[in-house]
């Protein structure tokens, strides 16, 4: 039941999970509706989703805390959708860390050793090398509230990885943390990620939290996956208008395709690199570091005419508010390189953007 | 959250320890009120009783040498021992299942438990003890089943011995024990629970090696609160037990009231106040007590207490080994215990519904089931001067009482939440110690204390030994309620331009006033109710409603008794409904 003592991981080809069209209410509303996903061994996989999207029902129900009304989950090509939780030799680190008050870090961490009856030595040997990987060996015998959040989360890494399941389901880890210390542990579940090599399943609302550290993204909405890629993809690709808001900022501009030429509000042709044939309206997303706002005499190429209404200075950047001649506003990100000279507020201007940086959404 | 807790105890501990730079505030005077009062009523009379189990003015200790020779007595007290952990043991056996239905189970299973546990709670003693009086005698409900059923021939007698006096004690203190175990129990995490699934625990093991050890504070203060209050229970021993059964309160009773032996009296009750404090001393050396009863900022179970859980490592074997077993064992929990609770929520309500049920008879006797129904006993009520005279009377000191303890407790109840003093522990031991002390000691002191200054028989002196018991329900009440009470609303008001009245008045006396009306409700429910006070200050002079239901069960089981009891329980079950209202408008 347990695997090798080694946490290294390098010969870990175990870990593939696979959902099959799973479905779950409460009542009458449908939590999670119809997801599938198949995750190779050793990927670090987000589920990214706003709160109520159904990404924590269906990591529950991988960890075996929700029983899914239809569809089957997998581990390593085994269903285990009906296996109760504690034969399903998953680790899990939940959103508070839920560290035994009543049992010091060691405790803690041997806890599911003893679990499994690990004999004493063995389990010892065990506890201290999951703690030292966690740079926690000199605290073995606190209590988890002599501890700062970011200990108490790395006890929690450390008691998931003591059994050395191959998968690891983290719900919302970082949630409880302030920004720095969430950075600084961010790299480090990526840096111990790398190490051991162990499926990862990261639920998670923010979505630079999910683009930094994740192989692939799966973006929920409404109980369902609206898309699952590489964080570029995600970002630069969006497959839908809530994708495309959901994950960063975007400029939304109503087009029409006509005769096989993106038009703007305006009637005028905007650039635009891949767009369907068929005449149909549409939506174009262009993200603001993307958006080039120059005055309008410079201004030669395809773009919205306009005005400059309004301009922030964010420390790195400055941020440029533009309203077209139809009224249209769109938002501009500048990086404060140099003291290049910037138009003034109330300058006409030419919004415009390189065609391979609009992305054409049609629904 | 947990960290915000955390700060918060610290927080309120820095400001109460010696080394804090806050000096008292103003609302400390609050407090002087309400100490003079419980120094005056409470502390000085059990002064005077140890003086007088002293024989003061000629000291003795001839009346404490006279205890341990007289073998009577020491069988007295081994008696008062034995129910007393019968009645506890079997308490917490019953009462473990439902607290933990309580704080885990779906929210219609709650609220039956809830109701079952709380309406018993606060409705009398009397009528509880009434209800297992028509339950278990000899022609009664129990008795009256067994023999149409052919299953005895002749009835059983569970009456007046010790098997009625176990039934009727553990039905009256398993909410006592619930209410501190569901506060421990609904403060852990269920989050750990799944943790320790997800680590390989079977719900079983899961069980007794996280909630269980963490529950340990709750179960040490319910069975240590419920065997205290075992060891001072008079009311029903004296009306369930039988002759042989004689304990220790009885013995009190009968040296004061019946051979007028005060001395000796008072030396018994010394005797029973200080093993009762000896219990209350070696319980606080593992939890804080104040905790439980809601009157402190730290969480219950968290910080020193948890490591001084003793069993958690023998849990951990048994529960490594139970896991081992999980394969072979039937799934036990889940539905098993919902069930469990469910039945024992019934057995809680039950007595309580079967008083009600017989009040409503056609039978001028106890006949169950009832051959017809009527109004019959409630017309006996109505239409009897007596009744309607201790009702008044009730109701009359009860008013008393409650205007007392509602200003004294309120004025309490803000100087202990924001008084900043020092020896605040003190304070709140005082301020409890009315509730936590056997209530016949405190009362048989509080007559000695009436006699001296002229006041025993009179209404107005009852009032005042009620408001001594009324005060700690008030303060614990109020002071909960302060707490949610965010002093950022006051800062906010006086920034506005509101001077501290004006704050007072349109910021916090809207905010508190519910709290306020309950507890002087609870406070008028816990004068209402009381025998035991009647009985000592009351002199045979005043009879209050109880106190004519402890006569009426005393000579003949009267009909009418079970319609003033099902009222009693009616007006107990308005009050909570009243009070969880006014504490829901406030969310």
């Amino acid at each position: 039941m347990l695997m090798k003592a080694s946490l290294s991981g390098t010969d870990v080809k175990t870990g593939s999970i696979a959902l099959h069209n799973l479905q779950k209410r409460y009542g009458s509303a449908t939590a999670v509706d119809d997801v599938s996903l198949s995750i190779s061994p050793g990927e670090f996989i987000s589920l990214l989703g706003p709160s109520g999207s159904g990404k924590t029902t269906t990591l529950m129900m991988i960890a075996g805390f929700e029983m899914p009304d239809s569809g089957r989950v997998l581990l390593d090509d085994k269903e285990i959708t009906r296996l109760p939780a504690h034969r399903r030799e998953l680790g899990v680190i939940f959103q508070n860390y839920a560290l035994f008050p009543h049992m010091t870090v060691a405790e803690n961490v041997a806890y599911p050793l003893r679990m499994r009856r690990v004999a004493k030595a063995e389990r010892e040997a065990r506890v201290h090398r999951v703690l030292d990987q966690v740079h926690l060996g000199a605290l073995a015998s606190r209590y988890p509230h002599q501890m700062s959040g970011g200990q108490q989360q790395r006890v929690a890494i450390a008691r998931a990885l003591a059994f050395d399941p191959p998968v690891l389901l983290l719900d919302e880890p970082l949630g409880a943390l302030d920004k720095k210390l969430r950075q600084h542990l961010r790299n480090e579940i990526k840096t111990l990620h790398k190490q051991v090599g162990k499926t990862m399943i990261y639920v998670t609302h923010d979505q630079e939290e999910a683009l930094a550290m994740s192989d692939r993204v799966a973006v929920m909405h409404e109980g369902r996956i609206r898309q699952v890629s590489a964080p570029q993809d995600i970002y630069r690709r969006p497959a839908d208008l809530f994708v495309a808001g959901f994950v960063g900022e975007v400029n939304l501009i109503p087009v029409s395709i006509r005769s096989g030429v993106v038009q703007g509000p305006a009637g005028d042709k905007l650039p635009a690199a891949q767009w369907p044939d068929a005449d149909r309206d549409a939506t174009l997303c262009v993200r603001p570091e993307h958006l080039r706002i120059e005055t309008a005499a410079a201004g030669t190429s395809a773009g919205i005419q306009g005005r400059i209404v309004d301009m922030t200075f964010v420390g790195d950047a400055t941020i440029l508010e533009f309203q077209s001649e139809s009224g249209l506003r769109l938002t501009s990100k500048v990086l404060n390189i140099s003291a290049k000279a910037m138009p003034d507020v109330g300058d006409a201007c030419l919004a415009s953007w390189a065609a391979n940086d609009a992305t054409i959404l049609t629904q | 959250m947990a960290d915000a807790m955390n700060s918060i105890a610290i927080e309120g501990r820095s400001s109460l320890g010696p080394a804090a730079s806050a000096r008292p505030t103003l609302w400390a005077w609050l407090l002087l009120p309400g100490s003079i009062f419980l120094l005056v009523l409470f502390v000085v009379p059990l002064v005077g009783l140890l003086l007088l189990a002293l024989g003061m003015p000629d000291w003795t200790m001839a009346n404490f040498l006279r205890i341990g020779e007289n073998p009577a007595y020491l069988t007295v007290f081994r008696k008062t021992l034995e129910i007393s952990v019968s009645v506890t043991a079997l308490a917490f056996l019953l009462s473990y299942p439902v607290a933990y239905a309580l704080a885990t189970g779906g929210p219609i299973l709650r609220t039956i438990l809830l109701v079952a546990v709380v309406l018993p709670y606060f409705s009398s003693v009397l009528a509880r003890t009434f209800a297992w009086i028509l339950l278990l005698g000899r022609n009664g409900v129990i008795n009256g089943m067994l023999l149409e059923l052919g299953w005895v021939s002749q009835p059983i007698a569970m009456l007046y011995n010790r098997f009625g006096v176990i039934i009727g004690m553990t039905h009256i203190i398993m909410p006592l024990m619930i209410l501190p175990m569901y506060t421990v129990m609904s403060g852990i995490d269920q989050g750990l629970l799944r943790a320790a699934r997800a680590n390989g625990a079977s719900p079983i093991a899961a069980f007794l090696t996280v909630f269980l050890p963490l529950s340990l504070p709750g179960v040490m203060a319910g069975v240590l609160l419920a065997f205290i209050y075992c060891l001072g229970f008079y009311i029903t021993p004296a009306l369930l037990g039988g002759v042989s059964d004689l304990t220790i309160t009885m013995a009190i009773s009968s040296q004061i009231v019946d051979q007028l032996n005060w001395n000796f009296g008072s030396a018994l009750s010394m005797v029973l106040l200080v093993v009762v404090l000896v219990i209350l001393w070696i319980g606080s050396r593992f939890f804080p007590i104040d905790q439980l009863l809601g009157l402190s900022d730290q969480k219950v179970g968290s910080g020193k207490v948890v490591r001084r859980q003793i069993g958690t490592q023998w849990l951990m074997r048994v529960g490594s080994g139970a896991n081992a077993l999980d394969r072979w064992l039937p799934s036990i929990g889940g539905r098993g215990i919902t069930l469990l609770a469910g039945f024992l929520a019934v057995l809680l309500l039950l007595p309580v519904l079967i008083v009600a049920y017989l009040s409503f008879s056609s039978s001028s006797y106890f006949v169950f089931p009832v051959p017809g129904y009527s109004l019959r006993n409630y017309e006996g009520y109505f239409s009897n001067a007596l009744w309607l005279r201790a009702t008044f009377a009730s109701v009359r000191v009860g008013l008393m009482a409650t205007g007392m303890a509602t200003v004294l407790g309120g004025m309490l109840a803000f100087g202990l939440s924001r008084g900043r003093i020092r020896g605040r522990g003190v304070m709140v031991a005082l301020v409890l110690s009315p509730i936590i002390m056997p209530t016949i000691v405190v009362a048989v002191a509080t007559y000695f204390l009436m006699v001296q200054v002229g006041l025993q028989g009179t209404e107005f002196g009852l009032a005042l030994g009620h408001a001594v018991h009324a005060i700690p329900y008030v303060v614990v009440i109020v002071v909960a309620n302060l707490r949610d009470l965010n002093p950022t609303y006051e800062r906010a008001a006086r920034s506005l331009g509101a001077d501290p009245l004006a704050t007072f008045r349109t910021i916090v006396a809207p905010l508190i006033m519910p709290a306020f009306i309950v507890a002087a409700f609870f406070a008028f429910l816990t004068s209402f109710d009381d025998v035991v006070y009647v009985l000592f200050l009351g002199i045979g002079r005043i009879t209050t409603l109880p106190m004519r239901m402890w006569d009426g069960i005393n000579q003949d089981i009267n009909p009418t008794i079970a319609a003033v009891a099902t009222m009693q329980m009616v007006f107990a079950a308005l009050v909570i409904v009243l009070g969880t209202m006014l504490g829901r408008r406030k969310k």
